[in-house]
């Protein structure tokens, strides 16, 4: 009798242990996309100034520019969602890295130091963001693999868990850069 | 490159002055050493014989000789310090003309238990030889590190007193190149810290232990625990690119390294057996393999800042 209690009382704190890890893990992964989000409104922050900065030099890139201001008035929506976000940052990133790549037509603008400043946020928010991005994929890899694993994947199927899909880059960003076709461009 | 022939007249004349120094200390040692060994036999010859003046001469040799080592041991030491500050000193800059070394500074005690890669306060420390100087837009210095730590057992006839090494090596820190709030440690992967770190994260019970940051290059985590207050910004520090160099870095050596970065600065400790940039007494200095164990190791170190790539400063950080 007592033997039965024991093994009743330790399965139940097995099933409460997995139970509230579950819990954990998924939370964790809704934290990791928050931390993404906060690191994209840093970014989205610094268009203004950078538009600002450079159109002062850049007489011949307006439409490059007037993409760069529609695509961060899209991002400021409040009502987005997660993959929106994702895809106007991917978007936004290609334009200011097109841009980045016509500074070396104004020497004017390379030497202003209040954009040297920008871009060295710039970079960092990339670095930042690449950092949480990482995150976020860990922590959606730790609760997947809690979630499919015995015997966290019986617990996890009576919670209605799915497995969540990592972030990746798009397909076009997966090619080598050839310099020849950036300069071509 | 390291050999003497390399050395211009002026660190030449140097080493022939620290040469005359180092045979004369060497004779005296040696004169010392004979009074005070022939002391030894004389006194069991006349405990032997029982014969009191023959004691009394073989006490006096051999106190006299062990004084004679003591009064010596300043002009010994002057000797040493003059090697480190005026050849090892000229010597370093052939390397970069920044470099300077400061024999008697060290990592302060406070700075090796702030860089945190140590989990005891050492209860015996000792530190020298602090190396610094510029490497490119980056700052540096490494010092040579001796630190144990005791632990007390309670035993039938008392407490017993065993001393254990912490860490013996050089410890070099660096201003990095980039910023960062939080604190990361990566350290050598030790024995069942995957079982423990399965147990912090899958039972709640565990769960106050640092937070283990679990990372992408399989090589890298196969040879260390990383453990960061903010798992985004230890994976800002730790690219992919800076992961694959510390696994390089850590290849080059024979002991595995240990990394932290906390406030802005990275600290590595290379743990080592030798201790360098010691003058030889009963060896001639004029050989060609003087420096070289203490040149490699100052330029293994300089290399540090290349392999991390850490005069690359374009995150906002000059």
């Amino acid at each position: 009798m007592i033997i039965a209690l024991i093994i009743i009382i330790v399965i139940a704190v097995i099933c409460i242990s997995i139970y509230n890890s579950l819990i954990a893990k998924k939370n964790q992964t809704d934290n990791a996309f928050a931390a993404i989000d906060v690191m994209l409104k840093k970014r989205f922050d610094l268009l203004p100034n950078l538009v600002e900065t450079v159109k002062k030099y850049m007489q011949y890139e307006g439409d490059l520019l007037t993409k760069i201001v529609s695509l961060r008035s899209r991002a400021s929506n409040p009502g987005l969602s997660n993959e929106e976000k994702l895809s106007i940052d991917q978007e936004l990133s290609r334009e200011v890295k097109g841009l980045m790549v016509n500074v070396e037509n104004y020497p004017n603008l390379k030497a202003d130091q209040s954009f040297l400043n920008l871009q060295n946020t710039w970079t960092e928010s990339e670095e930042q963001i690449a950092a949480a991005r990482r995150n976020y994929n860990a922590a959606i890899t730790d609760y997947n693999n809690a979630i499919m694993m015995f015997p966290g994947s019986i617990i996890a199927g009576m919670m209605n868990y799915t497995p969540k899909t990592v972030l990746s880059i798009p397909e076009t960003e997966r090619n080598n850069i050839s310099a020849k076709d950036l300069f071509n461009s | 490159m390291d050999s003497i022939s390399h050395l211009d007249p002026a660190t030449m004349e140097v080493l022939t002055a620290l040469e005359a120094s180092r045979i004369s200390l060497r004779k005296k040692r040696v004169i010392h050493l004979a009074i005070c060994f022939t002391g030894i036999p004389i006194a069991i010859i006349g405990f032997t014989f029982t014969t009191l003046p023959v004691i009394a001469i073989g006490i006096i040799c051999f106190f006299a000789g062990l004084i004679s080592i003591s009064v010596n041991l300043g002009a010994v030491d002057q000797y040493r310090l003059d090697f480190k500050q005026k050849l090892i000193a000229q010597a370093i800059k052939m390397i970069d003309q920044s470099l300077e070394i400061d024999p008697k500074r060290g990592l302060s005690q406070d700075e090796f238990f702030g860089s945190l890669l140590f989990k005891k306060k050492p209860d015996k420390y000792m530190s020298e030889d602090r190396v610094s100087g510029n490497a490119g837009k980056t700052k540096f210095s490494f010092s040579e590190v001796q630190a144990q730590y005791k632990e007390l057992t309670i035993t039938k006839k008392g407490t017993q007193e065993t001393w254990h090494e912490l860490f013996c090596g050089v410890i070099f820190k660096a201003d990095f190149n980039k910023n960062f709030k939080e604190l990361t440690v990566v350290q050598p992967k030790a024995f069942g810290s995957d079982v423990a770190e399965w147990f912090g994260s899958n039972t709640p019970f565990f769960s106050g232990a640092k937070e283990r940051v679990r990372l992408e290059n399989p090589e890298f985590e196969k040879n260390f625990a990383t453990y960061s207050s903010d798992q985004i910004e230890s994976r800002y520090i730790l690219t992919p690119l800076m992961m694959e160099s510390i696994c390089r870095l850590n290849d080059r050596c024979k002991d595995s390294i240990s990394l932290s970065f906390v406030g802005n600065i990275i600290t590595i400790a290379f743990p080592l057996t030798r201790n360098y940039f010691e003058a030889p007494l009963f060896e001639s200095l004029m050989t060609d393999d003087l420096m070289k164990e203490d040149l490699n190791l100052v330029r293994h170190i300089y290399q540090v800042i290349e392999t991390l790539d850490l005069n690359t400063r374009i995150w906002g950080k000059d």
